[in-house]
Formats: C-alpha cells, sequence, structure tokens
C-alpha cells in the first residue's frame, strides 16, 4: 500500500471541508480521485503532499507518515496542482533544472533532455514558457513534476481545458508512466472520460466523505461511471 | 508770540537734551572689522568685532552677534545665518573698565550678491542694542561646471548601468530561442 | 544549497530582468542629479561635506528599504497570486530555506543599491571628513535596515497572502517609522521625541549617520542606536519565521 489514508478531517473556519476520510491507494494504481466541484478533492491532495495540515487523522505515504516527515515524503512524490503557475521568463530547460536542482540528487543538463522528450516537448525547451500553449504548459507541469522519479504522482485535473488532442496526449502520458516506471498516479477528475481511460481503481468524495470505493471494473458492474457518479454524488451535473 | 517762542524754545532745548548719539550715551561700543569685503563664492571670510567699554566700571554678560542683510536689487531680505556657518552669538563674560574684547565671526559664502554685515552687541543693564557701522560685503558668482569629477560619475554610472543591462539582455536573448 | 537556487532563481526573476535594472538605472539618475545639485547648485554646493554627504547617505538607506519592501511584499505573495507557491512547496525545500532564499535576493537588491551609490558618496565626500567611516556605517546599517525591512515585509506577505495588502501596510509601517523624523527639532528634543526617535530603526540609523559624519563620535556614541537596529533586525526574523511556518495554501 502507497497511501493509506485514516480519519482524515480538515476544518476551515468552522466549516469541515473533510469529515474523516479513510481510503487506501496500491502501489502501481492509477487511482482516480472523484467528486463534484469543492467536495475536498484539492484540500485533500494538499494534504497527502504535505502543503496543508489536517486537523486529525493519519497519513501514511509509502511508509512515511505525512505529518511528521513531510521532507521525506516530499522526496517521493510530486504532483501537479489544479491551477499550477509557471516562472513565465524562464525556458522550459531553466524551469526544470531549477526545481530539479532542489532535490538532493541534481540533475545533469543531460537528464533534463528524456524529461522534456517524454512529455513531448523535445526541441522546444530553449522556448520561454510565456510562449507555450496551455497543453504545452500543462506537460511542462507533468515533467516539473517528474524531476525526481517519484514513486507517486497526484495530478489533480491535469487536462481541464485542454483540447481533445491535448487530453488524449497527456492520457498516453499518464499509462506510458504508469506501465513503464511503474509509477503509480492519484488522479484527481471531475471528467469521468478520464477516469474511464486511465483509472483502475477510484474513491468518490462527496462533502469531505469517501462515498464509494473500488476497482473501476467491479463498480462499473452496477452501471456506467457517470451512474455510479451520480448515485454517489446526488447531483444532477457535474 | 512770546509765549510761543518760549514753548518752542523749550521743546527745543528737550529735544536737544535728550537727543544724544546712543553709542556716546551708552558705556559699550562695537567696530566691525574689515569695513567692506569682496570676495568669491566658496570664499572663507571672517569678521572681527571689537568690543569696547567705554566706562570707569567693568561690564558683564554682554551678548554680541553678527548680522547679514542682502542689499542686492530685489533680492532684498535678512540672511539666516545657519547656512553660512556663522550663526553663533558670542557671550562676553567681562569687559574690565576701558578695556576691549575681540570676537571672531568666520562666514562661509555661500550665494552671490551685495550685502551689509554689523555686528550688535546687547548689554542688559542698556535700554538700547549697540550695532557697528555696515560692513559692505560684494560676493561674486563662480560658475563650477565639474566640482570634485562629479560630472563623469553622474553622466557615466546610469550609462554604465544601461550597457550592463544592455549585455545581460543580449546574452539571455542568444540563449533563448 | 537549496537556499541559494532559489536566491538565484529570485535574483533572475526580480533583479536581472528591465523592471529590475530600470530601479537601478532611476537610482543612479536620482543620485546623479542630487550629486551634481549638491556639488553645483550656488547654496546646496557650499554646504558642508559632511552634510552632503550624510544627506545622500539617507536617501540610499530609505531607497533601500523601500525596494526591499517591494521585494518582500512579493515573497509569498506575488508568487500565491501567480499560482507558482504550490509548486515551489512540493519541493523538499523547507519554508524556511525557501523564506531565506527570497530575503538573500533582498539583501542582494540592497548590496546592488549600495555599490551603484559608492561612486557618488566618494565625489561627494571627497576632501570632507569621515566618509570612509561613513560608507562603513552605510554598509552595517543599511544591511541591517535592509534585512529588518524585507523580512517584516516577507512575513506580512506570508500572513495576508495578497501583494497589494502586504504593501499597503508595509509602507505605512515604513511612513510610520519615519514619521518621527517630520516632528520639529523642539519636540524631537523632549523626552518623548527622544524615545520616538530612538524606538524608531530608521530614525537610528540616520541618527547615527548625523553623529559618525558630521560630528566625528565614536562607536561608544553609536552602540546603543545600533544594539536597537540589531535587536529589531532580530525580531523581524523571528516574525518571518512564525509567518512562514504557519503558512498555508
Amino acid at each position: 500500500m502507497i497511501i493509506s489514508v485514516e480519519g482524515l478531517v480538515k476544518r476551515y473556519d468552522g466549516h469541515t471541508a473533510l469529515d474523516g476520510l479513510d481510503f487506501s491507494v496500491e502501489e502501481g494504481d492509477i487511482f482516480g480521485f472523484l467528486g463534484p466541484n469543492g467536495a475536498g478533492k484539492t484540500t485533500t491532495i494538499r494534504i497527502l503532499n504535505a502543503i496543508i495540515k489536517a486537523d486529525s487523522g493519519n497519513i501514511l505515504i509509502d511508509g512515511h507518515n505525512v505529518f511528521k516527515e513531510p521532507l521525506a515524503v516530499k522526496e517521493i512524490i510530486n504532483a501537479l496542482p489544479e491551477s499550477n503557475g509557471y516562472y513565465e521568463w524562464m525556458t522550459a530547460h531553466e524551469y526544470l533544472e531549477f526545481f530539479s536542482n532542489l532535490y538532493e540528487e541534481k540533475k545533469s543538463k543531460k537528464d533534463i533532455y528524456p524529461l522534456l522528450e517524454n512529455v513531448g516537448l523535445s526541441g522546444k525547451e530553449g522556448h520561454l514558457i510565456r510562449s507555450y500553449s496551455r497543453g504545452m504548459k500543462q506537460r511542462l507541469g507533468i515533467a516539473r513534476a517528474l524531476v525526481n522519479k517519484p514513486k507517486l504522482l497526484f495530478l489533480d485535473e491535469p487536462t481541464n481545458g485542454l483540447d481533445p488532442k491535448g487530453r488524449r496526449d497527456i492520457h498516453d502520458l499518464l499509462i506510458d508512466l504508469n506501465r513503464k516506471h511503474g509509477t503509480t498516479i492519484f488522479l484527481s477528475t471531475h471528467l469521468l472520460d478520464d477516469v474511464e481511460r486511465l483509472c483502475n481503481r477510484i474513491a468518490i468524495i462527496n462533502y469531505g466523505k469517501i462515498v464509494r470505493e473500488g476497482e473501476l471494473g467491479g463498480l462499473k458492474g452496477k452501471g456506467t461511471i457517470e451512474d455510479i457518479f451520480f448515485m454517489s454524488t446526488k447531483e444532477g451535473t457535474l | 508770540m512770546k509765549k510761543s517762542s518760549l514753548l518752542l524754545s523749550t521743546i527745543f532745548l528737550a529735544i536737544l537734551v535728550n537727543y544724544v548719539p546712543a553709542s556716546a550715551a551708552s558705556r559699550v561700543a562695537v567696530s566691525i572689522d574689515p569695513p567692506s569685503v569682496q570676495a568669491n563664492m566658496g570664499d572663507k571670510i571672517t569678521y572681527t568685532g571689537t568690543i569696547t567699554n567705554n566706562s570707569g566700571k567693568a561690564i558683564d554678560n554682554v551678548i554680541a552677534y553678527i548680522s547679514l542683510a542682502n542689499v542686492t536689487q530685489g533680492k532684498e531680505a535678512p540672511m539666516d545665518l545657519e547656512d553660512w556657518s556663522a550663526n553663533k552669538a558670542i557671550k562676553v563674560d567681562a569687559i574690565p573698565p576701558h578695556g576691549t574684547y575681540e570676537g571672531k565671526w568666520p562666514m562661509r559664502l555661500i550665494d552671490s550678491g551685495s550685502y551689509v554685515a554689523y555686528i550688535t552687541v546687547v548689554d542688559k543693564n542698556d535700554n538700547i542694542p549697540i550695532s557697528s557701522m555696515m560692513s559692505h560685503l560684494e560676493i561674486k558668482r563662480i560658475l563650477r561646471l565639474n566640482p570634485n569629477n562629479v560630472l563623469p560619475v553622474a553622466l557615466g554610472e546610469p550609462v554604465l548601468i544601461g550597457i550592463v543591462f544592455m549585455v545581460i539582455a543580449f546574452k539571455r536573448r542568444s540563449r533563448v530561442k | 544549497m537549496k537556499t541559494a537556487y532559489i536566491m538565484q532563481k529570485e535574483i533572475k526573476e526580480s533583479i536581472l530582468t528591465p523592471k529590475g535594472f530600470l530601479w537601478y538605472i532611476l537610482t543612479s539618475i536620482i543620485l546623479s542629479i542630487l550629486s551634481y545639485l549638491f556639488l553645483t547648485n550656488s547654496e546646496l554646493s557650499l554646504l558642508d561635506q559632511g552634510q552632503m554627504l550624510y544627506m545622500i547617505m539617507n536617501f540610499i538607506t530609505a531607497l533601500g528599504i523601500l525596494i526591499g519592501l517591494v521585494f518582500g511584499a512579493d515573497a509569498f505573495a506575488g508568487e500565491i497570486e501567480r499560482g507558482t507557491l504550490e509548486a515551489l512547496f512540493l519541493s523538499p525545500a523547507s519554508k524556511m530555506e525557501i523564506a531565506m532564499g527570497k530575503l538573500g535576493a533582498a539583501i542582494s537588491n540592497w548590496g546592488i543599491i549600495f555599490a551603484i551609490s559608492l561612486p557618488y558618496l566618494f565625489v561627494v565626500g571627497k576632501g570632507g571628513q569621515n566618509v570612509l567611516t561613513g560608507i562603513v556605517y552605510l554598509l552595517i546599517l543599511g544591511t541591517l535596515l535592509a534585512i529588518t525591512f524585507s523580512a517584516f515585509s516577507m512575513g506580512l506577505s506570508a500572513r495576508i497572502k495578497s501583494m497589494k495588502n502586504s504593501l499597503i501596510i508595509s509602507f505605512f509601517m515604513f511612513l510610520l517609522a519615519g514619521a518621527p523624523i517630520f516632528l520639529s527639532a523642539a519636540l524631537r528634543r523632549t523626552w518623548f521625541g527622544r524615545i520616538l526617535d530612538l524606538i524608531n530603526p530608521f530614525a537610528d540609523a540616520i541618527n547615527t549617520f548625523d553623529s559618525v559624519v558630521i560630528d566625528s563620535q565614536g562607536f561608544s556614541y553609536q552602540a546603543g542606536r545600533v544594539a536597537i537596529i540589531c535587536g529589531y533586525t532580530l525580531l523581524s526574523l523571528w516574525f518571518l519565521k512564525r509567518s512562514v511556518s504557519g503558512l498555508e495554501m
């Protein structure tokens, strides 16, 4: 088990964002974390990433307690946040070099090129990020999230706002990462299409609670993924 | 007619009796030296004031200070001597009978024009302050275009920073596609 | 080491940019005008050399503080507003390492302003008294004040998470720090004025410059004021540490 979450609670100014969350993720999974807007997906990811603190609960990532060993956790995970900004004055190469320098094992220039190639940005490494399209930026964000060769990769709405080709490229990239490198992927999304294409296990969160969790194949026996989602969240729209 | 003549004579006599020059009536006299000065802006000059005790008694605790007035046409005004580094008053503790005291007032000439300087002595036992004659001061303007070699720095440094920026920007541009 | 990389990135982002250089060119133009006026204008040029040096030192200190406040306000709030802080927090660099890298860049900025001012200080002070001593005091106190005000503004930026608001509050605090200088000379001589002057780090610095450059007084006269400025520096670093450790996205 690479992620184990027990009784996670987070409150903001009296409002309970996460209300005793329990779930687990196995190593090698592409884990879909679904939920309507405001359900607590981003908050959960930020807590798992050791960026914000929880009020109570336990989280183990690859055996490390997130609250007690945040830096150890950060060495083995990485993430692409939902609203990821970029240092637009940098080139893609400078951007990746900067982030790779922040890890103990400093990347040489040679290591950065394959990374860019992996995400389909080879030949664009010397361009300023401000000249990139949204899809290119998203791919660069994923490349940044891979600089430390993470065992566990968190992606928060990675295909949001991308055109069909951009989405397809990201899907292929993630499948490739998971299959070739064995990277566990924690994918937060409300795009059910992404989930069907990529995930083997899912959890649905609503009002800060996990309302359904299991193998995608098993859950799909009860209807389409859309049916499961609507039944679980009791919402008419996404 | 006689009455009015008598009244006029009495008034005249009264005025005559009362009209005595201040310096003559005072126990103290003061003079300023040099009586006139011609100098350039930036020069330092020193005025010497000599205070004389004309009486047969020692005088004590008199205060002497210098004043400067701009008398250039159109710029007539008393000057604030703080800027001219001459603002300090001198307190003289005692001057013996018929003795003198010499005070110095160094002054830095900070602006051009025609001025008059005079020294005033205030004796608490007198009702009237005593001033010296006026010393005429003519200050000529000097135009200094590059004092302390300021021009190369003032013009060169912004240009130098601009050049450094352009070099950095050029290097950066050559690295970026 | 991570601090050094973050500092390097900050320097590239804020100093080695057209905007950064515009600050420096403007600084040097203002210093050029001031120095030229001091030395050539009829009345100003005949000010005492020490007086001129003192005035330029005050200007440089105030400018260093002001730019430091802008650096500080942008440090966390600016990154949050641009959406770049989360990626930085995902890295194994601790919040304090990130803060120190940013503070290092703010101090480097002060170092550049000081370096720009050096030729002017030498030209204006040439032939005057205490030029070198004055410059050493400017370097030390200017650095302490740059740390104090940048760290304070950085702490605010981490707490408020809004660049505009933290900048407004920082400027307000700076004006408050400078306020006693605007009091009349008579009021500043009263016990209230003296205390106000003493507890104000900016006034402490300029009173020290006055004492060193114009009155040629030794370190024993300055020790109290320098100690107070050091105290403020430690206090603002503590404030920064507290603010950053509580910073959440």
